[in-house]
């Protein structure tokens, strides 16, 4: 029997939009017989399984180990994760779905623009036995971050959904919620805390340790997501950059271009002779390809013209690899990690 | 398929055998120790309201706490003795003739970070006194502190004793609130550094106390000076109507347009903190300084608190209570008084002091904390003072010679039956010598003579004594010495006077 490697994928609108359109990216295609189907299944992987839940609920599935796998906010994670746990993060950053949980707090709070102003409000409430209440559907990290910044007089609200209202319900006095836009929360006459941002995240990859431990097939299937994620996610942040190159030799050409680092690319230029229609056929000129940092794009253009090119193009990679997929090499520490029993002496 | 194995929770430790046996009879000593100073046990929950802690336990203990709600109820594991004692006193002992003293031991709970989650719970074994004030209370419980180590086997330990007394003079003297003091109190070790390092500290105060961002910065600036020049009323006058002029409404959330401007106008007068934590940053350096033995630092403290104009009662409170403390012992331990010294506790006002072991390793704490049963609820002002080990530290720091006796189990005797039906006289026999005040360990598995012996051996256990149903008929049973290999034919009769001779022999 060959084994299924279950992957659970987030079933709210955006994020499953994102995350079927990454996985398609990665060159794993969700085929879906029925949109309204909570199964599907990868193109190119068969023995892959995915279901669809709520973001919230995929935490606790690969923690209790029925699926293998998962993709959610990293804010989900943070919020739940435990320090012995047999969720591990496999990829932290997957590029999409950014979100921040953030304190808010009421527009007419004109006078707080700080956590600091926060801290100050709820000191002064604690002489007068007031109390400062926080409605969030984030207690952990919520708690963590106000005990961080020196705010230890405080209570949490548990507040299921409409948590923006809680301000002008009365219910809460200010707030800590995810937001994307900001926009939500000036509808509800609430403003963001400056410095007051407790967590940034974005989609993750989790995995469940244990699981994957006791299958080398889970554990080869995964490795086989993890490549292509890696190679997808690498390849975004390079272009490959072509440039007409006159030279003597190809080595004169190699010197010419190395001496600028902008251009030396990841490993060195690639250099192949340009056959030059007239009436430049009495020139030699080579086709010089680099691979560079996309956000250095025009440096490398610049670099390119100052070392005498003429023309140049640049593509989009599709798929960049390594030697190795160093995610997964992450992972495999991970499964071979046994759990530490704590020390029963002093 | 298996069951996954559950394991403890990080942090926690499980106490085994025959270690715990070690862990309780220390305990045994130090509560033995408390009790020839006339310090009688009480016991309090662990489960408390998580408002005891939070009312004066002070901010770094507030951010350590194990607290949950249950049922509507905000509840914490206890991370110290002290507030549940004097929540014990005002609630049910306010009456009694003072001053009172009582001894405690059990777990206490921290919740560290991960990734220094060696101790989340922690021993702690203390006393209180209750309703003493002064030197003289705070020397009984610095020498039962010591009697304790001693008991203990704990050798070289060293004291460092403080005052809390000093510092907050400044800090008076310096007009700072209540918040700034407390923040000051629990920042001293960091206070303390060099200039370079204790800069940094310096920042993270004035952050914590007048903001860190630009905006936070209102008392700069034409708008702060026009403020600041009008009285209170015709600030607050301004402040609204230009509100009101701009289209800004200051109504909704739970606050009122009143206590918004009131606190805006408070940020545009705030004065810079930094001055005055510099200031005491230098006191408390000074104050590390010239920390050393009593018979340098005393007086160099008192000639540097003149100077500064603050009062020397404090270095007069600690020259008192070294000199009483002093009288207990021929000789005294080895002893720093250093002032700039604080403990994560916030009630503490006066003498304040730790023990460490060699390796530095922190052993007891302790101090004077006069406000705390006023600021629980009670009636009076009610001095007092206590301290406590952590069983855990002083386990670490015993001597090698404390530490032995955890290989030898507590069981005196096996008694062995051969067959089921040998489990009667079996049992009559492990019976007389219990009562004789031995610890018998009956084989209720039938193991037979080699496994019984072999067990003993392995365990440290000196005795086994085999009963089969001939020696039994002949009114008997064989009695083995493990470590002496022998063996001997013993009656009934002669039983337990046969075994506690024997036993004499391993004392």
């Amino acid at each position: 029997m060959t084994e299924t490697l279950r992957l659970v994928i987030p079933s709210s609108a955006r994020m499953e939009d994102e995350t079927v359109q990454f996985l398609a990216a990665c060159g794993l295609p969700v085929k879906r017989t029925n949109p309204r189907q909570y199964r599907a299944s990868i193109g190119t992987l068969p023995e892959v399984e995915i279901t669809f839940q709520r973001a919230s609920d995929i935490y606790a599935r690969v923690h209790e180990g029925t699926v293998d796998l998962g993709i959610t906010g990293y804010d989900v994670v943070a919020e739940y994760q435990r320090e012995d746990d047999e969720v591990f993060v496999v990829m932290r950053e997957l590029g999409y779905g950014h979100c921040a949980l953030v304190l808010a707090v009421p527009e007419s709070w004109v006078d707080v623009t700080s956590v600091h102003d926060l801290s100050e409000i709820a000191a002064d409430w604690r002489s007068q036995a007031r109390e400062l209440r926080v409605a969030t559907g984030y207690p952990n990290l919520t708690r963590q971050f106000l005990y961080d910044h020196g705010i230890n007089y405080f209570s949490l609200v548990d507040s299921g959904g409409a948590l923006e209202a809680a301000p002008s319900l009365g219910y809460a006095e200010i707030i800590a919620d995810i937001t994307s836009s900001g926009v939500t929360l000036r509808e509800n006459r609430l403003k963001p805390v400056g410095d007051g941002t407790i967590l940034a995240a974005e989609a993750c990859l989790i995995a469940n340790r244990a699981e994957l431990g006791k299958s080398p097939a889970k554990l080869e299937l995964t490795r086989r997501i993890l490549e292509s994620m890696e190679a997808y996610l690498r390849a975004r942040t390079f272009v490959s950059v072509t440039a007409n190159v006159q030279g003597e030799t190809v080595e004169a050409v190699a010197r010419q271009v190395m001496a600028h680092p902008e251009i030396a690319g990841l490993r060195g230029p690639t250099i192949a002779r340009v056959y030059a229609k007239p009436p430049h056929d009495d020139e030699d000129w080579y086709a010089v390809t680099v691979i560079v940092a996309r956000k250095r794009l025009q440096d490398a253009v610049d670099a390119f013209r100052r070392a005498g090119a003429a023309d140049m193009t640049a593509v989009e990679l599709a798929y960049t690899f390594e030697k190795q997929a160093w995610s997964y090499e992450g992972l495999l520490r991970a499964v071979a990690g046994t759990h530490q029993v704590p020390a029963t002496t002093p | 398929m298996d069951l996954p194995e559950i394991y403890s929770i990080p942090g926690t430790r499980d106490a085994l055998p025959p270690q715990r046996a070690v862990e309780r009879a220390l305990e045994a000593r130090l509560q033995s120790v408390f009790s020839r100073y006339g310090y009688e046990p009480i016991d309090t929950p662990i489960l408390e309201p998580t408002e005891l802690f939070l009312r004066k336990s002070g901010e770094a203990i507030a951010s350590q706490m194990y607290s949950f709600t249950y049922w509507n109820r905000d509840l914490c594991l206890r991370p110290e003795f002290t507030a549940s004692v004097i929540r014990a006193y005002v609630n049910h002992m306010q009456d009694r003739a003072l001053p009172l003293r009582v001894q405690y031991a059990g777990p206490t709970f921290r919740y560290e970070r991960p990734h220094e989650t060696r101790h989340r719970q922690l021993t702690e074994i203390g006393a209180e006194c209750i309703g003493a004030a002064g030197p003289g209370a705070d020397a009984e419980i610095l020498a039962m502190a010591l009697s304790g180590l001693e008991a203990a086997g704990v050798r070289n330990a060293h004291f460092v004793v403080g005052h809390l007394g000093a510092v907050l003079g400044l800090l008076a003297q310096l007009g700072m609130d209540v918040r700034a003091q407390s923040l000051v109190v629990s920042e001293m070790e960091g206070l303390a550094q060099s200039p370079n390092d204790s800069a940094e500290v310096v920042e993270r105060l004035a952050t914590m106390l007048a903001g860190g961002t630009e905006s936070d910065q209102l008392s700069q600036g034409a708008l702060a000076e026009l403020l600041q020049s009008q009285g209170a009323e015709a600030a607050a006058e301004i402040t609204t109507t230009l509100f009101e002029r701009a289209n800004l409404s200051l109504d909704g959330g739970s606050r009122s347009p009143e206590e918004i401007v009131a606190r805006l106008l408070k940020k545009t007068s705030r004065p810079d903190p930094v001055p005055g934590l510099r200031r005491a940053s230098h006191f408390i350096r000074e104050l590390r300084h010239l920390a050393g033995p009593p018979d340098q630092a005393v007086p160099a403290l008192r000639r540097f608190l003149g100077e500064q104009g603050l009062d020397d009662a404090p270095v007069r409170d600690v020259e008192r209570a070294l000199e009483c403390f002093g009288s207990y012992f021929d000789e005294a331990p080895p002893l720093v008084v250093d002032l700039s010294r604080a403990r994560g506790l916030r009630y503490y006002t006066g003498l304040i002091f730790e023990v460490y072991a060699e390796d530095g390793a922190r052993l007891a704490g302790g101090g004077r904390y006069d406000d705390l049963v006023r600021s629980l609820g009670g009636h009076e002002t009610v001095p007092a003072c206590g301290f406590s080990y952590v069983l855990e530290g002083l386990l670490a720091a015993a001597t090698p010679k404390a530490k032995e006796q955890s290989a030898r189990s507590s069981v005196d005797l096996v008694v062995a039956p051969i067959a089921d039906s040998d489990y009667g006289a079996a049992a009559h026999s492990a019976a007389l010598l219990r009562r004789a005040g031995l610890s018998v360990e009956m084989d209720v598995g039938f193991g037979g003579v080699n496994v019984n012996l072999r067990s003993a051996t392995q365990r440290s256990i000196p005795l086994v004594l085999i009963v089969d149903e001939l020696k039994v008929g002949a009114g008997s049973a064989t009695l083995h010495d493990v470590r002496a290999s022998s063996e001997a034919t013993i009656p009934s009769a002669e039983l337990v006077n046969a075994v506690l001779e024997r036993l004499k022999a391993y004392a």
